[in-house]
């Protein structure tokens, strides 16, 4: 399988008055096209900035993420494009705009990228939502009227609106009871398995290892091994 | 295209909130507005009253001067008079008459000082006509004689006396000027009249009436203090006027409006001169200045370099321009005050409007720069939120300041001559009434003998909706969007987004 994203030797401290914080201390690993690549280690371990430096949210201290060849870390990276079109993000707090609907939610990344007519977007919107089993009801409801597991599903369809390469879920289940956890990490895996989709997915929850093509241990900013 | 309707969705999106900030800043742009209506309604008042009160003076001779002579007089007997006349040559005679009046020499020169924008001068004086009756004068001389007091004669005023007025042009006398007399038939006389002495009257229609006379008749009038056929000067009607305000009928009412002589006879200042024997003197010079700014500087001219040690005095109307500026002046300073606190206002409920607005949606701006929104887009979105904030609050408050600014304006005005009950009560003392009881009335105002409704002018304030209120307005609009455009561009320009997103 293609092999679309690598990180090579990452680093990021964080300055803080009790002093510095090593987050993320010479990480590397790679993750392929059509795999769900997890993540484990226990709070403060340093997994949540190791996706948002491959989301690009932060900037590494040093070290590459390469993603199809290129380095994203590199000066002259359009950081917004990349965002906008090879990175999808899923949130523990789903992060959904609450005065928005779930077909608002999942209309903004295409409108903010400018990309398709409004009608476009639209057809767009409630195909993906339809996919995540959000029914025509719900797409009109607004997110802060909706259950978690429905946030969630609507904040991966979010996630996809741009058909981006890679899916980086922070916590997906953390938010969520047991069995709507599973209903969500299903839908991570099938985006893997069906879409050929890069899913990153980082997470406490060692039961998530079960459906991993590869993953990895995080203690103290430093990946362990690669246990796949 | 698409951010800007993101940000009218915005605000569609958080109705109470956003209502909230609407009402504080209606409710403070309406008080600045009102305020700012209010003083631009004083300061353009202000200028108008400018151009119309306190920017006219005379040139006479002065009351000081007037009360010494008389109290000089007052310490001579008769007889040490009529020897005094009979010695006196002819310069003496000559000085004698024209005592009380200026030289037109002097009244000519104070005209062509800076700010000055008109000139008139000013002679009257009581004639003799002996060919017509002065019916008016008639009436009252039979009354006296009847009750046996004088023979038909008062004081030299008889049956043929009338009160002759002369300028340089009949058109710009104060009574016509004013519109207490108009005239019915016949031409002013003009400029050049005046400048060639020609022999040609106004007379009042009653007397017309009465004495049978119309426009290209001629009456005799006599030189005073001349006799016999040289002492003769025939004088052609050219125009007959009407008495629209009675002399002697102002509200007032009193002395000071009374007038002995009757209605008057117009005729160029040059003729009334030779009639009054009195040639290169007037009893007023009468300039009007371009505006009251001058009025302070052509005082202290007139005191330097024409007073002639106090025999002469430049009398002007600043004092009533004091009474009707003065409130106005208070008005427009206390909206200043008040326009700048309720602006500060508005600054402080933006910034904290905007503050609180953003602060509440930080994790919503978070998400946004997550999802690949760039900084500029954001901001956009969040301008166009507080643009429509601030329309719709300053439209609001554009319509209640054209229904509440006029009392704002009312009460403000109510305050501000608050204190010049003060000087009503001091103007009811007996020294103000003997003081205005001696005063004159200037010749602006009609002339002596008549009191008109101007001298009763006060300020007032009318609140109308200027074109530059609406601009002021487009102002406010613009510094207060600025300003709470101010926030989200600090906030989210600072914003990291993988701080915000990990909050739970």
């Amino acid at each position: 399988m293609q092999e679309i994203l690598e990180v090579k030797d990452l680093s990021k401290t964080f300055k803080s008055k009790a002093g510095d914080v090593t987050a993320v201390d010479g990480v590397s690993f790679q993750a392929r096209k059509g795999e769900v690549n997890v993540v484990v280690g226990p709070s403060g371990s340093g997994k949540t900035t190791l996706l948002y430096l491959i989301g690009s949210l932060e900037s590494p201290d040093s070290g590459e993420i390469e993603v199809f060849g290129e380095d994203i870390c590199h000066p002259g990276t359009d950081l917004i494009e990349y965002r906008r079109e090879r990175v999808g993000f899923v949130f523990q707090f789903f992060n959904l705009i609450t005065a928005l609907t779930a077909m608002e939610n999942v209309t903004l990344p295409m409108d903010l990228a400018d990309v398709a007519s409004s009608s476009e977007q639209q057809r767009r919107a409630v195909e993906i939502l339809a996919r995540m089993g959000i029914d025509k009801r719900l797409q009109k409801m607004r997110a802060n009227k909706m259950s978690g597991g429905e946030r969630q599903r609507v904040a991966i369809a979010r996630a996809l609106a741009n058909d981006p390469d890679i899916i980086l879920a922070d916590e997906p289940t953390g938010n969520l009871d047991t069995a709507t956890g599973k209903v969500v990490v299903d839908i991570l895996v099938n985006l893997a398995r069906e879409d050929n989709k890069c899913v990153v997915i980082v997470t406490h929850d060692e039961s998530i290892l079960d459906v991993a093509d590869s993953s990895f241990h995080m203690t103290d900013g430093k990946l362990a091994g690669n246990d796949a | 295209m698409r951010t800007l309707k993101r940000g009218f969705r915005s605000f569609r999106r958080h109705p109470l909130s956003n209502l909230i900030v609407i009402l504080l800043l209606f409710i403070c742009l309406t008080f600045s507005l009102s305020m700012l209506a209010v003083k631009l309604a004083a300061d353009s008042q202000t200028e108008e009253v400018k151009q119309r009160v306190g920017n006219y003076g005379e040139i006479r001779s002065s009351s000081s001067f007037q009360m010494a002579m008389f109290e000089q007089e007052r310490g001579r007997s008769e007889a040490e008079r009529s020897r005094e006349a009979r010695t006196m040559t002819e310069e003496e005679e000559l000085e004698e008459r024209t005592r009380t009046l200026v030289p037109e020499e002097l009244t000519d020169d104070f005209s062509r000082e800076p700010g000055i924008v008109t000139y008139d001068k000013v002679l009257s004086t009581g004639i003799t006509v002996p060919d017509i009756t002065n019916t008016e004068l008639e009436s009252i001389l039979s009354l006296a004689k009847g009750q046996g007091q004088g023979d038909g004669m008062m004081g030299g005023v008889t049956a043929n006396t009338f009160y002759f007025e002369g300028n340089t042009d009949g058109a710009s006398a104060s009574d016509f000027m004013l519109g207490s007399k108009v005239l019915i038939d016949g031409t002013f006389y003009t400029y050049a009249d005046y400048l060639e002495a020609n022999p040609v009257v106004l007379i009042e229609k009653y007397h017309a009436e009465d004495n049978e006379l119309q426009v290209g008749d001629t009456v005799t009038a006599l030189i005073s203090g001349e006799s016999g056929k040289d002492a003769e000067v025939e004088l052609e009607i050219v125009g007959i006027y009407e008495t629209v305000v009675a002399e002697g009928q102002a509200e007032s009412g009193g002395f000071a409006s009374f007038n002995p002589a009757g209605n008057k006879f117009f005729t160029p200042l040059s003729v009334v001169q030779e009639l009054n024997n009195t040639p290169g003197y007037v009893e007023l010079g009468s300039y009007y200045f371009d505006n009251v700014d001058y009025t302070a500087e052509l005082q202290e001219t007139f005191t330097n370099d024409y007073a002639d040690e106090d025999r002469y005095e430049f009398v002007t109307d600043y004092t009533e321009y004091e009474v009707i500026s003065d409130p106005l002046e208070k008005v427009g300073k206390t909206s200043v005050i008040g326009l700048v606190g309720a602006l500060g206002a508005c600054a402080l409920i933006i910034l904290l409007a905007m503050a609180i607005i953003i602060g509440g949606r930080t994790r919503e701006l978070g998400v946004l720069k997550a999802i690949g929104a760039t900084d500029r887009q954001v901001i956009t979105q969040y301008a166009v939120e507080v643009i429509c904030i601030c329309l719709v609050s300053i439209i609001l408050a554009m319509g209640a300041t054209a229904i509440i600014s006029q009392s704002i304006g009312d009460w403000l005005l109510t305050e501000s001559e608050v204190t010049e009950t003060q000087a009503e009560e001091e103007a009811g003392t007996p020294q103000a009434m003997v003081s205005r009881f001696m005063e004159r009335n200037l010749y602006k105002e009609g002339g002596q003998f008549v009191l008109t409704e101007s001298d009763t002018e006060e300020a007032e304030l009318n609140v109308v909706y200027q074109g530059n209120l609406l601009l002021y307005g487009m102002l406010i609009l613009v510094g207060i969007s600025l300003l709470g455009m101010a926030v989200p561009v600090i906030w989210i320009t600072r914003l990291r987004p993988a701080r915000v997103l990990s909050m739970e």
